[in-house]
């Protein structure tokens, strides 16, 4: 019984993540980096599924086939992962094409998602901050 | 006090010194403290649009912990063989792929076409020698991928370090991947609005023109990240000796209230995981010189 609410939780929650999702994906046609919140993405790139989603003004998760991939922002407005250290890619799609590019054939470690937590390593939890 | 040791141009050293090098960072990945090095590395990289204090990277302290680190891992290297030091790479001058830098005797060649995996010298997966259990993928070998041919790059050039080394003073507001003059920026090459491979100055850039392993958080899985550093860190003392009045900077915290608040080292703060100051790092001619 137990087991069937959580999954019932469990299937609301996905919902209410899918349509915070979707929201965003209506907006690609505009120009990228003006919107206040980055906008979400789900697209096939070098043959490989790359997904950016969150509520709008929230936390932007970020995947590559389905593994989680660190986001994290730069003081220009860009961003960068912990694949491409080198340079700051202006949106959110970039970066994460940037990681595919440089991941070549590779998948990602759970490091690549939880990356920059030591001491001094900043102060960021295990969500990612849009 | 012991006399100091001297860090050479890896284009100097003998065979028999190439050899000894190798067999000592060996030892010490075998040991397990390599990868330590490496979790220290990634655990430590925030930038500059996040909360936090930034340490290594993206801010002021960006040479000075990597002078530390050099230091601890060179420490490590020593104990396995006190005749070895770090020796230094200067891209300036060793430009090719073809260089003895990349030979089989020392850190191996270029990755091969297609996933880009490490297949000669000592630190090839084949080796059985150089497997990366710290990293950020989930391959076990080390990738490379000289040139970055996918979106060719080549490595900076004497003027640009001259350009690092005219600046005359150590670093400005904000302190950070956007600040436009000041030594330390300069020469970690981080170019906000520069586009193509413009992106990559001096340091940045080489990490981007070894590509592989080297362009990510676990770059250190890259043995050449230790000879790239200690040019960087070369550098360091070669513009503190022209410019012998300009300190680190900041030389006291940003106040409450502004922006950089706690996000960056102030001269006479400690460095973690590091128990040292910028201050205290300054001058470490009494432990090591330079040959160059």
């Amino acid at each position: 019984m137990r087991r069937t609410v959580l999954r019932a939780l469990f299937t609301l929650a996905v919902a209410a993540f899918t349509g915070g999702a979707l929201a965003p994906l209506v907006r690609t046609g505009q120009r990228e980096g003006v919107e206040a919140a980055p906008p979400g993405f789900d697209e096939m790139y070098r043959g490989r599924r790359i997904q950016g989603a969150g509520p709008a003004g929230g936390p932007l998760a970020v995947y590559v086939d389905g593994r989680p991939l660190q986001l994290m922002r730069c003081a220009d407005g860009g961003w960068l992962t912990p694949i491409d250290h080198c340079a700051s890619y202006p949106t959110p799609l970039a970066a994460t094409r940037a990681a595919v590019d440089e991941l070549g054939g590779a998948g990602l470690s759970g490091a690549a998602a939880t990356h920059g937590r030591g001491p001094g390593g900043g102060a960021r939890g295990g969500a990612v901050h849009a | 006090m012991a006399a100091p040791y001297t860090r050479r141009n890896q284009r100097d050293l003998t065979t028999a010194e190439r050899r000894r090098f190798v067999s000592a960072v060996l030892a010490v990945k075998r040991s397990g403290r390599y990868d330590d090095f490496v979790r220290t590395h990634v655990d430590h990289y925030t930038t500059d649009g996040e909360q936090g204090l930034r340490v290594a990277h993206m801010g002021p302290s960006f040479l000075p912990w990597h002078r530390q680190y050099l230091l601890e891992f060179e420490r490590e290297l020593r104990a396995v063989d006190p005749a070895v030091t770090v020796p230094y790479w200067d891209w300036t001058r060793d430009r090719s792929p073809a260089s003895a830098l990349w030979g089989e005797d020392f850190l191996g060649g270029d990755g091969r076409p297609g996933d880009r995996r490490v297949t000669t010298g000592p630190f090839a997966y084949a080796s059985g020698n150089w497997p990366i259990t710290v990293g950020v993928t989930d391959e076990p070998f080390l990738t490379r991928a000289l040139g970055h041919p996918a979106d060719p790059i080549e490595l900076p050039t004497r003027a640009d370090v001259d350009g690092a080394l005219a600046e005359g003073g150590y670093d400005v507001e904000p302190w950070d991947s956007t600040s436009r003059t000041g030594f330390r920026n300069r020469l970690e090459g981080w170019r906000p609005g520069a586009r193509g491979t413009a992106r990559w100055a001096c340091h940045n850039r080489v990490h981007r023109w070894v590509g592989g392993l080297m362009v990510g958080g676990a770059s250190v899985n890259d043995p050449v990240f230790w000879l790239h550093h200690a040019f960087v860190d070369l550098l360091w003392t070669r513009w503190q000796a022209r410019h012998p009045r300009a300190g680190y900077l900041p030389a006291t915290p940003p106040p409450r209230g502004s922006a950089q608040y706690r996000r960056v080292v102030a001269r006479h703060e400690r460095m973690p995981p590091f128990d040292v100051t910028p201050a205290e790092v300054a001058d470490l001619g009494h432990v090591y010189r330079y040959d160059g």
